[in-house]
């Protein structure tokens, strides 16, 4: 049988699709949770490190620099292994959430470091014209700066949520079943005997997740464009 | 109606301003001008604070908008540890002064070699707090009387034209949504760019974005305006339309205070010139005097240079 075949084998399968169907369920869920999670630590995160220097700041200012430092500075696999097998130990707790906290985690680093670039490249001469109305900085903020960050930080923000979905393969390693894991049975199971095969379907699937998330990225750049009508 | 007193800024190790003081009375048009880097634009942004002087302070409406200057309250040196010891010390070294004499020699010593610390004691920082606590006010307040217009203009670009002008008397309370378009599109109708209501500042003009700057400030009915160079950044055609539009400000009275390379404009509008170089106000006075009869050398190199 060659290669075609097999695929046509593989999708016409009940018993495989639903591995296949099983294993896209939970890297949808992590993705979309630890997406979320991500995006909520990582503006929380911006906003600390770009707050006006007080005593209170000070200490949260530091805390977001470490978290920073060290989320960056590890391997992903290292941060979900500890989180599995230090923090999260205890029996029966949901392996899905460790991971989707592992990954919200991790993507809140990178999204704090976008955002606060994008906050940064925002004209200081509109934060002053806000500032000089009497606008406090919190109204001069959301109301001026950050609506123009956010159209200069959603490419970086797409590339990396799409990080983010191909990084969730690695759930594997603490014994989770998402996508990767399930072209990994079927590669290993008798009949398929082959790893080919699923591993491409399996790839096909990563492909079109990514591409209807750029494409729905393009589609914000699009609309937001729109807005200021250049 | 603003009081600038002995403001010094310091950028890091740069001293950009060296000791300034004036005082704006209503109805003045102040013009500023020097030489580029003399502080200029440093003096105007600190007189609502987007620069906060080092040392000094600044009065807006008999209100204290900087922190309390120590060297600058005589009754508040007196309580402090230093002078105490000071005088006790003085004393001890001159027994045939009389206690007036003294008293004067402390402050002077303390003030010519900056002898205060940052704690001297309790009745010192009361006193501190409590000249805050009469005169302070919440910078956010000051600046809502207090219109600035920049040199890029600096319309907020996410919003229209009409936004732009609703936004902080809205935001602030002092106007409904509507009340705040109905004076907006007065404001614009003044101008002749009624119809840009619903245009993003990209695009504008650079002349139509400064003068819509320009009501967008007057949209806060502030007692008085800052320019920083207010035409520097427009085409050499769009300058009298926005200069045009200050000079009808300026014969309804609005007080300004105005950072200018414009010395014809200067000489017309102004009721007082302002010279600074170096970080000091090298010359002042009215503008037939400062540009036909400059006194100080430096004054009459530059106007020289400029004209
Ligand atoms: N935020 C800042 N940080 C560091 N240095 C600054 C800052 N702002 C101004 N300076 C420096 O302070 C000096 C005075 O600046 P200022 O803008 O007040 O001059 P100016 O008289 O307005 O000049 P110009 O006519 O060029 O506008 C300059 O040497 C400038 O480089
Ligand atoms: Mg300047």
């Amino acid at each position: 049988m060659n290669f075609f075949e097999k695929i046509f084998e593989l999708f016409s399968t009940e018993k495989y699709m639903d591995i296949i169907f099983e294993g896209f369920k939970t890297t949808v869920i992590i993705s979309v949770f630890a997406a979320i999670l991500g995006l909520l630590i990582g503006t929380m995160v911006a906003l600390v490190s770009i707050s006006e220097v007080s005593p209170v700041t000070k200490v949260l200012k530091a805390i977001c620099k470490v978290y920073i430092t060290i989320i960056r500075g590890t391997p992903m696999a290292l941060q979900l292994f500890i989180m599995a097998y230090v923090i999260f130990t205890f029996r029966g707790f949901p392996e899905e959430v460790t991971a989707i906290i592992a990954f919200g985690i991790n993507s809140g680093a990178y999204v704090a470091e976008n955002i606060r670039g994008g906050i940064l490249s925002v004209d200081i001469g509109q934060t002053e014209a806000g500032r000089a109305l009497g606008l406090t900085s919190r109204v001069t903020m959301f109301k001026i700066v950050i609506p123009q960050a956010i159209k200069n930080v959603i490419p970086a923000i797409g590339n990396e949520l799409i990080a983010l979905i191909k990084e969730t393969s690695i759930v594997s390693m603490i014994g989770m079943f998402d996508l990767t894991m399930a072209a990994k049975i079927i590669g290993s199971g008798n009949n398929m005997a082959s790893y080919v095969v699923p591993m491409s379907v399996v790839a096909l699937f990563y492909l079109a997740i990514v591409y209807l998330l750029t494409f729905a990225i393009k589609l914000i750049e699009k609309r937001l464009r729109a807005s200021d009508k250049r | 109606m603003i009081s600038v007193n002995n403001i010094y800024k310091y950028f890091g190790d740069l001293k950009v301003l060296n000791g300034v003081s004036c005082e704006i009375e209503k109805g003045e048009r102040i013009v500023i001008i020097g030489p580029s880097g003399s502080g200029k634009s440093t003096l105007l942004r600190c007189m609502n604070l987007l620069e906060h002087p080092t040392y000094g302070e600044v009065w807006v409406s008999s209100k204290l908008l900087t922190p309390p200057d120590p060297y600058l309250h005589f009754d508040v040196i007196k309580k402090s540890k230093t002078y105490n010891s000071l005088f006790e010390q003085l004393k001890a070294e001159n027994p045939n002064l009389s206690d007036n004499e003294l008293e004067e020699m402390a402050i002077k010593k303390i003030k010519a070699e900056d002898l205060l610390k940052k704690y001297e004691g309790s009745e010192y920082k009361k006193a501190l707090k409590q000249i805050t606590k009469d005169f302070g006010i919440d910078i956010n307040l000051a600046r809502q009387n207090m219109g600035m217009v920049f040199q890029h203009f600096n319309l907020f670009n996410n919003l229209t034209v009409i936004d732009n002008l609703t936004l902080a008397p809205v935001q602030l309370g002092l106007k409904t949504k509507e009340e705040a378009e109905k004076t907006a599109m007065e404001l614009l109708k003044r101008i002749n760019l009624e119809d840009k209501r619903d245009e993003y500042p990209s695009k504008l003009s650079g002349g139509q974005k400064q003068r819509i700057a320009i009501v967008r400030a007057l949209a806060m009915s502030p007692d008085v305006m800052l320019f920083d160079e207010p035409t520097s950044a427009l085409d050499p055609e769009m300058v009298g339309e926005v200069l045009d539009l200050i000079k009808e400000l300026a014969n309804e009275g609005m007080t300004m205070v105005i950072v200018t390379h414009e010395m014809g404009f200067a000489r017309e509008v102004g009721t007082r010139v302002l010279f600074m170089d170096g970080g000091v106000i090298a010359e002042e006075g009215a503008p037939s005097e400062l540009f036909d009869n400059p006194k100080n050398p430096r004054t009459v190199q530059f106007l020289k240079a400029v004209l």
